[in-house]
C-alpha cells in the first residue's frame, strides 16, 4: 500500500493535534510539544508542519474565537481527519510490527 | 477579578507592522495570535526584555517563501505570471550572492560612479538652464558694446541709459526695453528697531516685472512703482524685515529717506542672471544723478555713462546685425565721437554662459565638467564590462546547458540583460543615497544651490538618460557574448573566448588608464598654475593690508590717518577709489600728444595721492610722485603699458587729457597687476582728486593685525555709527578673483581620485578573476621550483603593460587639453614636463598596488591546496 510519507516532527505534530481533537492550535501545540519532547522549538517549526499536514490533507483547520491573551486575534483550530487518524494508525502498527520481532532478540541478550 | 489592573505589555510593535507586511493575508491572523501567545508565555519564563528579543526572532522565523508564497497565490502578482522571468530573476540574484566579492566590486564602482556622473550632469544641467524659465526667452536680447580701436578693443557689458528709450520709439521691432543699474547709493536700511545693510540692490525699469518672469506675490505689475520711492522687495528680504506680517505699504527708511514697499517679487530664481534682494524705479536713480546737473546731460541725452543693463525684447524677423546697426546709427548721431563703439545682441539664454561676442565665459568649464562626467561613467561602465566578461567562462557551462534544453539566443541575452538591471537597479539605490550624502559638500566647493527633489522633473531627466545609458552600454555586450558560447564546445571545456575578447577586455583597461592619467595631469597643472599665479610678483605688495570703503569717514581722511598712524600695530595709510587689486573704473575717453584720428585707448584710472605708491611699494621707472599739492590735480602718473599702447616717447613732461581735465604726465609707474592674471595688464593712469578717494588702506604689522582692526573699528563707529563695519584684507580680495579656478582645482582633485578609485577597483577584480583561473598553473610551477618573485611577475606583468600603454596614450592628450586650458591665462607658466612623468608613476604605483594584494596571495598558496582540489 502506498502511504503518503510523514515526517518524524510532522508525525508528532500529528499525533499532538489529535491527543486535543478540535482544540489544537499553533501556540498551545508549541507548549504541548516543548513540555512533552523537550526540545527548543520556533512557532513557525509548527506553524510549516501543520501547513504541511493540512496540504496532504491529513488536519483540517477552522477559525476560532478571538481572546484577550492573543491581542485579539482569531485561532486557527486543528483537528485530525478520518485520512489522518488512518495514517497515524498505520505507523503505529508499522511500528509494533517491528517492536514484535525485536523483542524477543533482545531478551536473549538479556538472558546470556 | 484581576489581581493587577496593569496594562498587558504588548509585542514589539515594529515586528508586528514587519510581519503584517510581508506575511500572507490568510495566515497573518493566526500567525500573529499565536507570537503573540508565546510572547505572553515567554514574559513569564524570561521577562519581558528576553521576550521581546524572542518575538523579533520569531517573526523572523516566518520571513521565508512559504509565507510569501501564499500571498501570490491569494494576490497573484502580474510580474511573476510569466514563469521565465521569474526565474531569471531568481538566477540572477543567486548569481549575485555566490559571486557576492565581485559583485560588491562591481556594485561599489557603479554607485560611485553614478552618484558622482549624476551630481557633475546635475551641475551641468542646471548651468545650462539659466534664464531659461523665461517664457520669452527666446526673443529677449541683452543690449552690450565692443568698444575701443586695436588692440585695447573690448566688451561692455552695460550701455548708456538713453539707447534703450530711441530704441524703442525709433526701431519697430524692439517692443519692450528693460534698463537695470547697481545700487550703491542707498545701502543702509532702517524698519523700527532693526538696522539692515544691502548690498544686492538694483535700479530698474518696471517693464522687468513684465517682460521677465518675476512673478509679484504682492503689487502691482504694469505699475510697480507708483513714485519714486517705491521699492520692492523679494519674499525673503520681506521676511527678514517684516516676519510674516504683511510688507505691503509699510515704509523703510534710508537716512532720512522713506521708501514705502508697493511689492513683493518671488525670489529671483537660483539660475537667473538678474538677481538681488530689493528693487528700486529707475527713474530714482536719474533724479538722484541728473537732478541739479549745469552741464546740460540728463537721462535722455548722456550717451557717455555705461552704467545701464539693457535687455530687449524683440519681435522676431529681422536680422540682429541690422538692428544693431541700427541702434549704432542713433547712438553715433547722439554722440558723434564715438566712432569705435559698435552694438551687440545678445540672447538671453547665452548670457549666462558666453560673451555678446559668441565666444565663451564658462562654457568651456560646463563642457569640461561633462566630458569629466561622461569618462567617469564610461569608466564605472568598464568596470562592469570586464568584471562580466572575464567572468563569464565559469559561466559557459551554464549556459550551453539552457541551449541544449532549448533556450534561445534572445531568451539568454534576456537572462544576462535582467542580471544587469538587477546590479544597476541596486547601485542606482546606493547612488541615490551617496548622492543625499555628497550634496552639502559638492554644494559647498561648487558654489551652487542643487537641491535633490525627486518631485522635480528635471531630475529625472538627468537620473533616467544617465542610467539608461549606461545600462546600455554596459549590458549588451556581456549579454551577446554570454549568450553566445557554443554548447557543445564550451561542455566538452574548450571555450571559445578567442583572443579578440581578451584584446577587448585588454582595451577597455587601458582606457580607463588613460582617462586617470589624464585626470591626474589636469589636477597638477591647474594646481601648480595657481601656484605660480599667487608666487608671480604683482608688482605691488599687499601683504597685511586691510581695506575698505570709508563712507562717512571720506570727509575726516586727515584726522583719521593720522589718528590711525599712532596706533599699535599699523605701519602705514593710504587711499584710493577703487580697490587695488581689481581696479573698476575704465574710460575710452582720453587724449595725447600723438593720438590717431578715430584712436581709441580704453585706460584704467584710480584716484591716488602722494601716499599710494610708496604704501605699495610699486616701483617708478620715469618722473616722479604726486606731492599733495593743488597742481597735482593737472598731473598724471601714467603705466608703462598706457605709455606702450599710447606710443609716447619721452613721456614725462607730454600733455596728457582725460575726459576734460587736461594736464601733463608726471611719472610712469611700472606695470603692475591690477586684475586677474587672466588679463594682460591694460593700461592705467593715476589721477590726483582728492575730493574723490573713498577707499582707506590701512597696512598691518601682521603680527598685531588684531589691534589694528580694533583701532579701525573704533573710528569707524565714531564717524558712521548706524553701518555695520566690513573690511576686507587684500589677500582674500585677491584669492576672491581666482575662485572658479579654485573651485575647478578642488573638483578636478576630486574626479581624477574617483576615477582612480573606479579604475582600481575593476583592475583588482580582474587581478583577483585572473590569480584564480591560475590557481592550478602557479601550484605547478611553484611544485617546478619557481620563485615567490617570480609568480609576482608573472602575475602583475599583464597588468603593467596596460598601465604603461595607457600612460602612453594619456600623455599627448592631457598636454593637448592642459594646453588649451592655460591658453586662457594671460600670464601662465611653462608646461612642467615633471607633472606627465609624476602622473604617470602615481597611476602605475597605484596599479601595482592593487595586483600585488591579490598576486602576493596567489604566489604564497601552498601548491599541495591549489592541485589537489579537483
Amino acid at each position: 500500500m502506498k502511504r503518503t510519507y510523514l515526517g518524524e516532527f510532522e508525525e508528532i505534530v500529528l499525533l499532538a493535534v489529535a491527543v486535543t481533537d478540535g482544540q489544537a492550535y499553533g501556540a498551545a501545540l508549541l507548549l504541548d510539544i516543548g513540555r512533552q519532547t523537550g526540545r527548543d522549538l520556533r512557532l513557525n517549526q509548527v506553524h510549516s508542519a501543520l501547513q504541511r499536514l493540512e496540504e496532504k490533507g491529513m488536519v483540517r483547520s477552522a477559525m476560532g474565537e478571538p481572546t484577550a491573551e492573543r491581542g485579539g486575534k482569531r485561532k486557527r483550530l486543528f483537528s485530525v481527519t478520518a485520512y489522518g487518524l488512518r495514517t497515524l494508525k498505520e505507523i503505529q502498527q508499522v511500528r509494533a510490527g517491528f517492536w514484535d520481532r525485536l523483542i524477543s532478540p533482545l531478551k536473549m541478550v538479556v538472558d546470556l | 477579578m484581576k489581581k493587577n489592573a496593569h496594562i498587558p505589555p504588548a509585542p514589539p510593535q515594529l515586528a508586528v507592522r514587519f510581519l503584517r507586511w510581508f506575511c500572507a493575508a490568510n495566515l497573518a491572523e493566526d500567525v500573529e495570535g499565536d507570537l503573540h501567545e508565546v510572547f505572553n508565555d515567554h514574559i513569564r519564563r524570561f521577562g519581558l526584555k528576553k521576550a521581546r528579543r524572542l518575538y523579533w526572532l520569531e517573526v523572523l522565523g516566518f520571513f521565508k517563501p512559504g509565507y510569501f508564497k501564499k500571498q501570490s497565490q491569494t494576490y497573484p502578482s502580474p510580474f511573476l505570471i510569466h514563469d521565465m522571468i521569474g526565474n531569471y530573476f531568481k538566477i540572477a540574484w543567486r548569481n549575485l550572492l555566490n559571486n557576492s566579492f565581485y559583485s560588491l566590486i562591481n556594485c561599489i564602482g557603479l554607485s560611485v560612479g553614478l552618484a558622482v556622473g549624476i551630481l557633475i550632469l546635475l551641475w551641468v544641467q542646471d548651468e545650462l538652464s539659466f534664464d531659461s524659465f523665461n517664457k520669452q526667452a527666446d526673443n529677449i536680447y541683452k543690449l552690450e558694446n565692443r568698444v575701443g580701436t586695436g588692440s585695447s578693443q573690448q566688451i561692455w557689458t552695460a550701455t548708456v541709459a538713453p539707447i534703450a528709450g530711441f530704441a524703442k520709439r525709433e526701431v519697430p521691432e524692439i517692443r519692450e526695453a528693460v534698463r537695470m543699474t547697481y545700487n550703491g547709493a542707498h545701502t543702509l536700511f532702517r524698519y523700527q528697531d532693526k538696522v539692515f545693510s544691502e548690498e544686492n540692490t538694483f535700479f530698474a525699469d518696471p517693464t522687468l516685472f513684465t517682460m521677465f518672469d518675476y512673478r509679484l506675490v504682492h503689487g502691482n505689475p504694469e505699475k510697480p512703482f507708483p513714485d519714486n520711492y517705491s521699492v520692492i522687495l523679494t519674499e525673503t528680504t520681506a521676511r527678514r524685515y517684516f516676519g510674516d506680517a504683511d510688507a505691503l505699504g509699510k515704509a523703510i527708511a534710508c537716512g532720512n529717506v522713506h521708501f514705502t514697499v508697493t511689492g513683493v517679487v518671488e525670489d529671483f530664481p537660483e539660475n537667473s542672471s538678474i538677481k538681488g534682494d530689493m528693487v528700486f524705479p529707475i527713474s530714482l536713480r536719474f533724479k538722484d544723478v541728473y537732478e541739479g546737473r549745469k552741464d546740460g546731460k540728463n537721462m535722455d541725452n548722456d550717451f557717455s555713462e555705461f552704467d545701464y543693463t539693457t535687455y530687449l525684447l524683440l519681435q522676431p524677423g529681422r536680422p540682429l546685425q541690422d538692428i544693431a546697426a541700427n541702434l549704432r546709427n542713433i547712438h553715433l548721431r547722439n554722440k558723434p565721437d564715438d566712432t569705435d563703439l559698435t552694438y551687440l545682441l545678445q540672447a538671453l539664454p547665452d548670457v549666462h554662459l558666453y560673451k555678446s561676442d559668441g565666444s565663451g565665459q564658462g562654457i568651456e568649464t560646463v563642457r569640461m565638467f561633462m566630458i569629466v562626467a561622461l569618462l567617469i561613467l564610461i569608466i564605472a561602465c568598464i568596470n562592469y564590462v570586464n568584471l562580466s566578461t572575464a567572468r563569464s567562462l565559469l559561466r559557459s557551462k551554464e549556459v550551453s546547458m539552457r541551449k541544449i534544453v532549448g533556450a534561445a539566443r534572445i531568451q539568454l541575452f534576456v537572462q544576462f540583460l535582467v542580471e544587469t538591471i538587477l546590479l544597476f537597479s541596486l547601485s542606482t539605490l546606493l547612488a541615490i543615497v551617496l548622492m543625499h550624502i555628497l550634496m552639502p559638500f559638492f554644494n559647498q566647493i561648487s558654489g551652487k544651490k542643487l537641491v535633490l527633489d525627486f518631485l522635480k522633473p528635471h531630475i529625472w531627466q538627468v537620473l533616467g538618460a544617465t542610467i539608461a545609458c549606461t545600462l546600455a552600454a554596459s549590458s549588451i555586450y556581456p549579454a551577446l557574448l554570454l549568450s553566445s558560447f557554443e554548447p557543445l564546445k564550451s561542455l566538452k571545456g574548450k571555450v571559445s573566448v578567442g583572443l579578440n575578447e581578451a584584446m577587448f577586455r585588454k582595451t577597455l583597461v587601458v582606457i580607463q588608464f588613460t582617462v586617470s592619467v589624464i585626470l591626474i595631469v589636469g589636477t597638477l597643472i591647474i594646481s601648480s598654475q595657481m601656484k605660480y599665479i599667487r608666487s608671480k610678483g604683482l608688482g605691488y605688495d599687499k601683504t597685511h593690508v586691510l581695506s575698505f570703503y570709508m563712507r562717512d569717514l571720506t570727509k575726516h581722511y586727515e584726522a583719521i590717518k593720522s589718528d590711525l598712524l599712532s596706533q599699535p600695530g599699523i605701519s602705514d595709510v593710504s587711499r584710493s577709489n577703487f580697490n587695488v587689486v581689481l581696479i573698476g573704473g575704465q574710460t575710452g575717453t582720453s587724449n595725447w600728444d600723438g593720438k590717431q584720428p578715430g584712436e581709441t585707448m580704453m585706460i584704467r584710472f584710480m584716484n591716488t595721492d602722494r601716499s599710494f605708491i610708496p604704501f605699495f611699494k610699486m616701483q617708478l621707472k620715469e618722473g616722479g610722485n604726486f606731492t599733495d599739492a593743488p597742481a597735482d590735480t593737472r598731473h598724471f602718473i601714467l603705466n608703462e603699458m598706457a605709455v606702450k599702447t599710447a606710443r609716447i616717447k619721452d613721456p614725462i613732461g607730454k600733455r596728457f587729457k582725460i575726459w576734460d581735465t587736461e594736464g601733463t604726465i608726471i611719472g610712469v609707474v611700472k606695470d603692475f597687476h591690477f586684475a586677474s592674471m587672466k588679463q594682460k595688464i591694460e593700461p592705467a593712469v593715476f589721477i590726483y582728486d582728492p575730493g574723490n578717494m573713498n577707499r582707506i588702506y590701512i597696512k598691518t604689522t601682521g603680527t598685531d593685525a588684531k589691534k589694528a582692526i580694533a583701532a579701525a573699528k573704533n573710528i569707524w563707529t565714531k564717524f558712521n555709527a548706524d553701518a555695520p563695519f566690513q573690511y576686507a584684507f587684500l589677500d582674500e580680495a585677491f584669492d576672491s578673483l581666482y575662485k572658479s579656478e579654485e573651485q575647478a582645482g578642488m573638483l578636478f582633485n576630486i574626479f581624477a581620485s574617483i576615477a582612480i578609485l573606479i579604475s582600481c577597483l575593476g583592475l583588482f577584480g580582474l587581478a583577483t578573476y585572473t590569480a584564480q583561473v591560475r590557481t592550478k598553473e602557479i601550484g605547478v610551477r611553484k611544485v617546478l621550483g619557481s620563485s615567490l618573485t617570480g609568480i609576482i611577475r608573472l602575475l602583475a606583468t599583464d597588468f603593467i603593460k596596460l598601465v604603461m600603454t595607457g600612460i602612453m596614450i594619456a600623455v599627448p592628450i592631457a598636454w593637448y587639453v592642459m594646453d588649451n586650458w592655460l591658453q586662457d591665462f594671460a600670464y601662465r607658466m611653462d608646461m612642467p614636463w615633471w607633472v606627465f612623468g609624476f602622473a604617470g608613476v602615481l597611476a602605475l604605483a597605484i596599479a601595482l598596488l592593487t595586483i600585488s594584494f591579490q598576486s602576493i596571495k596567489a604566489a604564497l598558496t601552498d601548491p599541495v591546496k591549489s592541485l589537489r582540489s579537483e
